[in-house]
Formats: C-alpha cells, sequence, structure tokens
C-alpha cells in the first residue's frame, strides 16, 4: 500500500486541485482589501486568520489523502454519529447571539460543528445507499435515508441555521437519483415544499394544484396512491400557514423581506440593497482593488463572510465574478465527472454528494448576494473568510481527491 | 464492501453536469444584468450612499453708517448641539449642562426633543452661549461624550444708537417661515432672514451664499472626510451696505427725543440723503436677537405708545400749517392772484352756515401772503382759497408727493391721504360734504394725512426748488424717481423768502427754531395740528443753509402743543448739533 502512494499521488485530478487553489488565492485577494481597515491581532484580521487557517486546512486534506478507502467507508456511520452529537453539543454550552451554531472548545476561536456534520451525514448517506442494493423503483426505499438526513438537518434547523440546513438536505436529491431512484419519487419528495411555498398565493396554489395533478397522472402510480399523494399535498399547502406561525420570527422576516424588499429597508432588505448596489456598481471591471466605497465605508455587511462576493463585483468586477462562477462550475463539473468515472458506488455516490454540498453552498450565497433568494447566513467555499467553514472546505477537498483515485486500495 | 458497481448512466451523467451548468449560468445572467445593465443605476446609488453635502453659513453683511462706522456687526454665539447617537445617560449630561449654563435641565431635553431630526445630525440644546460657559463646559468634555458647540454669528449692535426702525432685524428661518419664502431653496433651517427695515429691504445684498462641502460617510453616517473629487465651496460673505445715516447725528436726534413721542427726520434736501431718523419711543435694536422672555415681549407689544411701530414712514398725521405752502403755491398758480393784495383777519370766517376760526382769535388785522405765512394766519388762507375748487388745491397735494408713498427703501410705508373731491364723494356722498372742506384742508387739518416721510420729501422739494431725490437711507447707485413740481423761479422765490421770515421776523412762529450762528441761515414753517387724540401735534420743519449745504429737518411731537413753542425749540437743538458735528457729515 505504501509502495503504491506515488503513483495515487500521480493519479490525482490536478484540474480539481488547481480550481479550489484558485478560488482560495481569489479569495485570499478580496479578504486583503477588506483587511485594510482592520485593526487588531492576527485573529481579529480576516486575512491573516485566513492565511493562518490555511495551515491546518491543508494539512486536514493531506492526511486524509492517507485514509485508505475501506476505512472511509468502515466508519461512515461512526462519524454520522459523531455528526449527530457534535451539533446536539452547543445546545449544551451557552448560546451564542441567540444561537446555537457555535462551539467553544476552549480554542481562541469557536468551530461550526454543523459544517463537518454535512460531510459526515453525505458520506454515510453514500454508504447506506451503496451497501443496501435498494429496489428503488420502489418509492418505501427512500424514506430510510430520508431521515438519516432528516435527523442532523432537523437539529441543525433547530440551532437555528437555515442556510446550512439546506445544504445539509440537498445532496439527498440527487445521490437518490444517482441511486436510480425514479425522478418521480423524487418529485414527490420536493412536491410538499411547493405546496407549502404556494399556499400562500390563491393563484400559484391553484396552478401548483393542476401541475401536481398532471405529473401525477403522467407518472400513473395507483389510483389509490395517486389520490392520496394529491389530497396530502393539498392538505399540506392549506396547512402551512399554520406551519408558517412556528417559525421563528427572523426567519418569517427574512422570507418576507425577500418577497417585499421595502417593507423592511434597514433589515435584512438592507443587507440586499447595499449587496446589490455594490456589486452594481462595480461595472465590468470593478473599482479597482481597495478602492470599494460600499465596503470600505462599512455599507456593506458581513463583507468578509456572507457578502464577499459582493466586495468582489464592487471591487474587481462583472469580469473576475464570472471567472469565479466559471471555475466553481468548472471544479463541481469536475467533482461529478470523477464520480460517473468512479468504479465503486460508495465513491460515486460521495463525489456526487460533495458535488452538491459544494453546489449548494455556491448557489445559495451567489443568489442571496444580487437578490435572488433570501438572505441566507452562508459562506462561500473557499472564498469566505471562517476557520472551521475552511477547514471543513478542505476535508472535503481531501476526501473529494481521494476518493476520485481507483484502484488505489 | 466497496464490491458494489458504479451504476451511473452516462445520460444520469450529463443530467446532473446539465443543471450544474444550468445554475451557474443563470447566476452569471443575474450578475450580468446588475453589473452590466444595471451599472449606471447602482453607481449613482452608490455615490448618493457615501456623499453627504454639509453647507456652512455665511457671515451676514454689515451695516454701515456714512462714515464707515458699524451700525450692524456679527457676533459669532455658541450653539451647544449633541449627536443623539452618540449621547448616552441623557438626563445626566442634561443635568451637568444645565447647572454650567443656568438652563433649567427641562428645556435643555424640550429642545433636544424640538430639533431631533436624526440620529447622526447634530441636536440643538441650547443657543447664545458665552465664551465663558463654553470653556466651563470643555472642562467637563469627559463627562460629556456626544455633545458639541457650535459658532453661528449673529447680529451684533456695536455702537449707541438704537435705529431700530431703520435697521430692522432679522428671523432665523424656521419651517412655516421657510413655507412662505419666494427663494425657498436659498435659505436653510436655521438661516437668518431680514425680516424688517433695511435687513429686509437690502436681503439680497446682505445675505451671503451658503459655502457647500461634500463628506464621505460610512454606514453610521459619520463623517469620513471631504471627498476629492468634488471641489468644496467656501461661504460668500454678504456684501456691506452703507447708509446715508451718521452716527453722531443719530445719536444726537435719539437723546433729544428720550422719552418723547414723535418723530425727528434729518436729510440732505439736494440728494435725498438722510442723515438721522428717529421714532419715538423705540427699542433696543437686539430685542428680536437672543432669548426673548415672553414678559419683556408683551411689555413692548402692548404698550399704548406702540414702540414697534415706525412713525416716520407709518404713522399718518394731520400735518396742519406746515403744509401752507402747499395752499400758497397752489394760489401763486394762478396768474391772476396778487400775493400782496391784504386780507382782514378778525380771527374767525363765516363761510356759508359755517364759522372757521383763525388759531389768533383775537385776529391778525391786515395780512399779505408773506405775513400770513410768517403768522400763519388761518383766515388769510380761507378768504383766497374759498373760490378754488378743491381738486386744484389736491393737485398741488400730489405734485409735492403727498397722498402716495415717498419710495423710501424701507416697506410698510402709509400712502397718507389727500382729499380730492371723488374721495368726498365716495367717503360721505355726493351731498354729505360742503366746500367747507377745502377750508380745513387748506391749512393742514379735515380729512388730510401725511407721514413724517412724506413730509420730509416735501421740504426737501421746497428747499431744493423741486428738484430733490427721493429720501432714501442706503447709498445705492440708482435711486427711484422722485416727484418734481415745477413752477416760476418768482413764485419759488416768494416761498422761501416766506418761510426765512417764519425763523427771522420778530412775530414769526418758527423764530425759536433759530440757533443765530453767523453764516447759518434756517428757512422754516411751523405746525399746530389738531387731531382727535388729545393734545395737539406740534410740528416743524426747516432747512438750513450753511456753506453750500444744506440740511433738511421734520420735528413732530405726539400731543405736545403748539409748534412754535415745543417742535421749533427742538429743531434749534438739531441744527446746532449739526452744525457742531459738521466734520462728521461728510458729502
Amino acid at each position: 500500500m505504501i509502495k503504491n502512494r506515488p503513483y495515487e499521488i500521480k493519479e490525482l485530478p490536478n484540474q480539481i486541485i488547481l480550481a479550489v487553489f484558485f478560488l482560495t488565492f481569489f479569495g485570499l485577494i478580496v479578504l486583503k482589501s477588506i483587511s485594510q481597515h482592520h485593526s487588531g491581532g492576527l485573529l481579529q484580521n480576516p486575512f491573516s486568520k485566513q492565511v493562518l487557517f490555511m495551515i491546518p486546512a491543508i494539512l486536514g486534506a493531506i492526511s486524509v489523502l492517507f485514509i485508505p478507502r475501506f476505512t472511509i467507508h468502515k466508519y461512515a456511520y461512526a462519524l454520522y454519529s459523531i455528526g449527530i452529537l457534535i451539533v446536539l453539543l452547543p445546545f449544551l454550552g451557552g448560546s451564542h447571539a441567540g444561537t446555537y451554531r457555535w462551539l467553544n472548545i476552549g480554542l481562541p476561536f469557536a468551530i461550526q460543528p454543523s459544517e463537518f456534520a454535512k460531510i459526515f451525514t453525505t458520506i454515510a448517506l453514500a454508504r447506506y445507499l451503496s451497501d443496501h442494493n435498494l429496489q428503488m423503483k420502489q418509492f418505501s426505499s427512500i424514506i430510510i435515508p430520508f431521515i438519516m438526513v432528516l435527523i442532523p438537518t432537523a437539529i441543525v434547523l433547530k440551532q437555528p441555521d437555515l442556510g446550512t440546513a439546506i445544504v445539509m438536505l440537498i445532496p439527498i436529491l440527487p445521490m437518490l437519483y444517482w441511486a436510480g431512484a425514479k425522478p418521480f419519487y423524487l418529485f414527490l419528495l420536493l412536491a410538499p415544499l411547493f405546496s407549502m411555498l404556494t399556499a400562500f398565493h390563491n393563484i400559484a396554489f391553484t396552478m401548483w394544484a393542476i401541475i401536481l395533478g398532471i405529473i401525477i397522472f403522467i407518472a400513473q402510480p395507483k389510483r389509490l396512491i395517486a389520490l392520496g399523494l394529491f389530497f396530502v399535498n393539498i392538505f399540506l399547502g392549506l396547512f402551512s400557514p399554520v406551519l408558517w406561525n412556528s417559525l421563528s420570527n427572523y426567519q418569517q422576516g427574512r422570507v418576507l423581506t425577500f418577497l417585499n424588499p421595502e417593507k423592511d429597508p434597514l433589515g435584512a432588505a438592507y443587507q440586499i440593497i447595499q449587496s446589490k448596489t455594490a456589486i452594481g456598481s462595480g461595472g465590468l471591471f470593478g473599482k479597482g482593488w481597495g478602492d470599494g466605497t460600499q465596503t470600505h465605508l462599512k455599507f456593506l455587511p458581513v463583507q468578509e463572510s456572507d457578502f464577499i462576493l459582493s466586495v468582489m463585483g464592487e471591487e474587481l468586477g462583472f469580469i473576475s465574478i464570472s471567472m469565479v462562477l466559471l471555475v466553481f462550475g468548472y471544479l463541481i463539473a469536475q467533482i461529478m465527472k470523477q464520480s460517473y468515472l468512479s468504479k465503486d458506488r460508495f465513491s460515486s455516490l460521495a463525489l456526487i454528494g460533495f458535488a452538491t454540498i459544494l453546489m449548494s453552498h455556491v448557489f445559495v450565497n451567489t443568489a442571496m448576494t444580487v437578490g435572488l433568494i433570501p438572505v441566507k447566513g452562508l459562506p462561500l467555499p473557499f472564498i469566505s473568510a471562517g476557520g472551521s467553514f475552511l477547514i471543513s472546505s478542505y476535508l472535503m477537498v481531501g476526501l473529494i481527491l481521494k476518493l476520485s483515485v481507483n484502484y488505489s486500495d | 464492501m466497496l464490491k458494489a458497481d458504479n451504476l451511473v448512466s452516462y445520460r444520469q451523467y450529463l443530467v446532473a453536469i446539465g443543471f450544474t451548468w444550468l445554475l451557474i449560468f443563470i447566476l452569471l445572467g443575474r450578475y450580468f444584468q446588475i453589473q452590466i445593465l444595471g451599472f449606471d443605476r447602482y453607481a449613482k446609488k452608490a455615490n448618493t450612499n457615501r456623499i453627504r453635502k454639509i453647507t456652512t453659513t455665511a457671515p451676514r453683511g454689515l451695516i454701515l453708517d456714512r462714515n464707515g462706522q458699524i451700525l450692524v456687526d456679527n457676533l459669532p454665539t455658541y450653539v451647544l448641539t449633541a449627536i443623539p447617537g452618540e449621547l448616552s445617560q441623557k438626563s445626566e449630561k442634561f443635568g451637568i449642562i444645565s447647572k454650567i449654563i443656568g438652563l433649567d435641565s427641562v428645556t435643555v431635553s424640550k429642545n433636544y426633543k424640538k430639533y431631533y431630526r436624526g440620529r447622526f445630525i447634530p441636536t440643538r440644546l441650547a443657543k447664545d452661549l458665552t465664551f465663558n460657559q463654553i470653556s466651563k463646559l470643555e472642562e467637563h468634555k469627559l463627562d460629556l461624550e456626544g455633545v458639541y458647540y457650535e459658532q453661528v454669528p449673529e447680529r451684533y449692535f456695536p455702537s449707541n444708537v438704537n435705529a431700530s426702525h431703520i435697521l430692522g432685524y432679522v428671523k432665523e428661518v424656521d419651517k412655516p417661515i421657510r413655507k412662505i419664502l419666494n427663494k425657498k431653496g436659498e435659505y436653510e433651517l436655521g438661516d437668518l432672514i431680514g425680516w424688517n427695515g433695511l435687513e429686509k429691504k437690502y436681503e439680497s445684498f446682505l445675505k451671503g451664499k451658503r459655502g457647500t462641502y461634500f463628506y464621505e460617510v460610512d454606514a453610521y453616517g459619520r463623517e469620513v472626510g471631504l471627498v476629492s473629487d468634488l471641489s468644496p465651496q467656501n461661504p460668500v460673505p454678504g456684501q456691506n451696505i452703507v447708509t446715508t445715516l451718521d452716527i453722531q447725528i443719530q445719536h444726537t436726534l435719539e437723546t433729544l427725543m428720550n422719552g418723547k413721542r414723535g418723530v425727528v427726520l434729518v436729510g440732505d434736501p439736494v440728494s435725498g440723503e438722510i442723515l438721522g431718523a428717529v421714532s419715538t419711543p423705540d427699542y433696543k435694536p437686539d430685542l428680536f436677537t437672543g432669548l426673548m422672555l415672553e414678559k419683556e415681549w408683551n411689555n413692548i407689544l402692548y404698550d399704548p405708545d406702540k414702540p414697534l411701530i415706525n412713525r416716520f414712514n407709518q404713522g399718518l398725521y394731520p400735518p396742519g400749517s406746515i403744509v401752507k405752502m402747499i395752499t400758497a403755491i397752489t394760489l401763486l398758480k394762478n396768474s391772476n392772484f396778487d400775493p400782496l393784495a391784504f386780507q382782514q383777519c378778525d380771527g374767525s370766517f363765516q363761510f356759508g352756515d359755517r364759522i372757521f376760526g383763525c388759531w389768533w382769535d383775537q385776529g391778525h388785522g391786515q395780512m399779505d401772503l408773506n405775513s400770513a405765512m410768517l403768522n400763519s394766519c388761518d383766515v388769510y388762507f380761507y378768504k383766497t382759497i374759498q373760490f378754488y375748487d378743491l381738486d386744484k388745491l389736491s393737485e398741488t397735494f400730489r405734485e409735492f408727493g403727498f397722498g402716495q408713498p415717498t419710495k423710501i427703501d424701507i416697506d410698510g410705508e402709509s400712502n397718507g391721504i389727500v382729499p380730492t373731491i371723488a374721495f368726498m364723494n365716495n367717503r360721505y356722498g355726493r351731498y354729505g360734504w360742503s366746500r367747507g372742506a377745502l377750508l380745513n384742508i387748506c391749512i393742514g387739518q379735515g380729512e388730510l394725512l401725511v407721514t413724517p416721510m412724506q413730509v420730509l420729501n416735501y421740504l426737501n422739494l421746497l428747499a431744493t426748488h423741486g428738484k430733490a431725490n427721493v429720501p432714501h437711507f442706503v447709498m445705492v447707485d440708482k435711486l427711484p424717481v422722485n416727484v418734481h413740481p415745477t413752477m416760476l423761479q418768482e413764485n419759488w422765490d416768494k416761498i422761501t423768502f416766506g418761510m426765512r421770515e417764519v425763523i427771522v421776523n420778530k412775530k414769526g412762529t418758527g423764530r425759536s427754531a433759530n440757533p443765530n450762528i453767523p453764516g447759518l441761515k434756517i428757512f422754516g414753517k411751523t405746525g399746530t395740528a389738531e387731531n382727535p387724540h388729545g393734545d395737539n401735534h406740534a410740528w416743524f420743519i426747516g432747512w438750513a443753509e450753511y456753506q453750500h449745504e444744506k440740511y433738511s429737518v421734520v420735528v413732530l411731537m405726539e400731543n405736545s402743543g403748539s409748534g412754535g413753542t415745543v417742535a421749533a425749540p427742538l429743531a434749534k437743538k438739531v441744527f446746532v448739533s449739526i452744525i457742531e458735528n459738521r466734520d462728521f457729515v461728510s458729502k
């Protein structure tokens, strides 16, 4: 095994490594600009903090490469349990600004356990779906995997961290698709969500009911099931106003602000407006590095993490935004390619899961900065500042690289 | 356990890749929409986001006397402000402030609420702080975080004269005032605006232009620095205006009239410049600056002597005998009139069924025009004017500027009344008045009402044979056109001779106005005007000639007796003072 290693490193997909380094480097350029006006110690300055965290991140990624693939497979469920445990831990400690997202373990910085839990959950799901030669043509087969994902997701949602919860939940869809589930079943999984969302608008709800009916008709399940599916969705829609009231105020606020930004110009909408202003005023080439007025006059909120792309848009323009987005697309496509080329099902499923995690981060974060979706506190992988996020992203890269190499063990 | 083969089909792979790129391009499209298509809109928004326009007040122009001495100056006073966003523990801080400046803390917090405009905009707590108070506040600086002071100019009156009716006053522009302004854009809340007198009339000169600075502000509204690519504009101070007033003469007049009710005007008849003007009782010119107690204000407002009224401009008085020259001129215009023909004065004259008395009820005896003027004999004028039309007389009044504004450069001037036939018909009906009204009006009584400023202009016209400029208070390049009555030179001479006789003849009613200074010639006329409000008003009008210089003087003393005994002696003091202070009266 040890003999094999040099070959293994040669076999590593360079495109993925290059893309990750490109994105990290680009992120550092932007962080350096933001850090110009930061004073205080190394850990207060987002740029030097990020550089500092690069060390454990890269070391972590490299050490993952030394873990045999079967070990990963073997301890998948153990990791999953640890994941659930660590997302529960913050609830034992005190709340951090009213949330239970952060875990303080005596280090000079706090870590966010959900960042790791999402990876563990994906691995566990990959193992479950690869171990059991499931009859994916049956709807009941997707219930257990779903419960597996919903447990940590529900805890994270309770922290509350809607963004990470979404990222944790989404990978199950392509993974089930990968495992051979009928797209109709995946549609059925998503259907309740649409039922709830459209319930607040009469015309939209009517349209949705019609579409739902047509799709169920085309898929031709048993008549009783079809009727059941249809009416469960309709009732869910009717009850969603009740569910709505169970959301916390800030979650409601974010959704409402998204639907009507003028309503709350100094709350979440303020962030969207300032972010769009920053991006829009950047134009094609940007205002120049370090010259972003929106950024340096602090009009832009959480600029070093959630809104870092707005800083990039303002200072470096559409050119660099396109570059970053295309590289992300390329990176994700490369991971998918590795997933497709993978010899074993476990690796393939894990890779598509990781690709989806990355895609979810990119989409949610990017769409948020330009007001396509409500504000979610979700960072951009490799670019946003953040200790545990950088480490977890690189761990994931390590896993991706490890699982991309075939026949090594 | 890794035996399970990968079963992913190429189609599944393509769907996943396709979905990925679809999302990426949706995002790219959105960025394109915002960054490229929306660039102009967002670029503008980013600029207005960060740039705040701050304007600074410009000092108002000064008001000077004719010799360049300052009548109205600017005094920097301090205004105490607080920035609400930086102010914590308000009540404690207000307590410290009120202890230092001696204003109770309720008022301070009331001001705070009244002037509150935003979290990062200074809110006024108190004004008119002295330098002393500011330095004491500075000592407590550490306890007063968020409290600031700024300097604002306020009107200040360094000379020893009041001249309050001339100078007028300024007001601070507040919301209701701003609403009624014509040039709203030029004023901001808190600016000073001329509200009366010269301050109002010459507002466009006195008012400066605000300076504009563009500050870059951060998201918290705090100023970070000047914006480099927008050049600041410094404030342009208002222009000074030079008045025609002479502080020395003005001071003399105010001293002479102290405690009396009436008007004294001193002018240069040729140029129309007014050297001094008082309307008493008056008030201190700084009455309207600073904080006025309601009690003080009510005292002024409800004073029966009405100190706020500008008597020389707004006061309407019966002129009495001082307008007999008008009657004389009306008579002289008629070439058939013989000024040397005698009329018998028996102390009264019966006209129709009414008896019109002479002021000297024992009768003046045989009177010609000249002796009638110097004795101010009423009967002579009754007898000579009775054959004329009322409109003939009113025409002469109007030629000398009565019944119309003098175009003096202070607003609020009254027109006065010169009765005509039409006016009398209108007021009393066609048969409601008799020709006897003519006899009243010819001696300056009846419906006739004049302002002292009209009287000054009339006097100036007499002194210059109709060539005088309009009376005015400020040296300007272009004056409004005055009335210019014309008549034969010999008639002017007759009037001038008559007015000289009033002063120098030992029977002349105005002889007590003569200071008997060698080389000083006085020409004048007295008047004793009956009025419905009490004792007679005492009038004296006259001009002095001294070494090619002319000075006109109008004295009106309300309800104080006869012109010859009350007004003329005061005029004498005025003449003396003018001659004594001639050095100051530069030409």
